[in-house]
């Protein structure tokens, strides 16, 4: 089995959004999920494309072409899902971030956390 | 107005990614305003990924060397004196880079699939003949080095296809 390459953050965010839309994940509404997921930070859509490409190139995920709507001047969405290989990056990922996550708790504190998932919920 | 700036970025997008990108961009700016400032933001993304993904560092390097090569002897038999001017070493590094920078976009705006022997002569064609029309170098070394430097580009493109991403169409 394939052993998947470590991912970046940004690459985190947009097989995130990838897995998040589902059937729906295309650019905009990739782009739309990434920039939640980054608030504060503005994202831009040049940026996500450099990264599907790359995510595409190795391997995690898949893109094919859907048919053309009206809404977009009868053009077509290029639609991502992930692969077997972008999942199990992925999960890498979220437990190495849970480990982090659980490690930084235990020095600052249960304080912290709260601290930290009241704003979660308000932002 | 509106639809000739679209058609516009659509020419300035490479068609491997043309269809789509359009199609964002259409589906997120209601106004040819905002439609402009993020085609301005977003093309040159688009078309820097799309080198990156059809470029062959290794083949690069390659023609980059021999292209040199072909100037330096053309220089060497010609006007070696050039030479030995300050930079003249550098110099015939000026039109194998043009050379080099023609077939990187020629690959990066190819339409994706496999193409024909033709339609890869076509950007080393190009690129000699614009090379020439620059007249970084006196002409007699664009000729020499031309003649020596074309016949190897298009051995090189021919034996090492330029790479192209299988993306799928329509399902």
């Amino acid at each position: 089995m394939a052993k998947p390459d470590s991912l970046g953050q940004f690459e985190q965010l947009v097989l995130t959004a990838i897995l998040t839309r589902g059937e729906d994940a295309y650019g905009v509404s990739i782009h739309s999920k990434v920039e939640e997921l980054a608030r504060p930070k503005t994202v831009s859509l040049g940026a996500v494309y450099v990264t599907l490409d790359r995510l595409e190139d190795k391997g995690l995920v898949k893109s094919w072409l859907s048919d053309p709507t009206p809404e977009r001047g009868g053009r077509a969405k290029r639609c991502y899902r992930l692969e077997a290989l972008g999942e199990r990056a992925l999960e890498e990922s979220a437990v190495t971030a849970k480990r982090v996550w659980d490690g930084i708790a235990e020095v600052w504190g249960k304080e912290w956390v709260k601290q930290w998932s009241k704003r979660w919920v308000t932002e | 107005m509106g639809n000739g700036m679209r058609a516009l970025v659509g020419l300035l997008l490479p068609p491997a990614c043309r269809e789509e990108v359009l199609g964002d961009l259409h589906e997120r700016n209601a106004t040819l305003a905002r439609f402009c400032i993020d085609a301005i933001r977003t093309v040159p993304h688009v078309i820097a990924s799309r080198i990156r993904r059809t470029a062959d560092p290794q083949l690069l390097l390659l023609h980059a060397i021999a292209l040199y090569l072909c100037y330096y002897a053309a220089a060497w038999f010609e006007a070696r004196a050039l030479l030995r001017e300050t930079w003249g070493l550098a110099r015939p590094a000026i039109p194998a880079l043009l050379v080099l920078l023609v077939l990187l976009l020629e690959d990066a705006y190819a339409k994706p699939g496999s193409r024909s022997r033709l339609q890869l002569t076509r950007g080393p064609l190009i690129a000699f003949v614009g090379v020439f029309l620059a007249q970084s170098l006196p002409p007699k070394i664009v000729l020499f080095g031309g003649a020596l430097g074309l016949p190897l580009t298009l051995v090189l493109r021919l034996f090492f296809s330029p790479q192209s991403t299988s993306r799928q169409g329509p399902v």
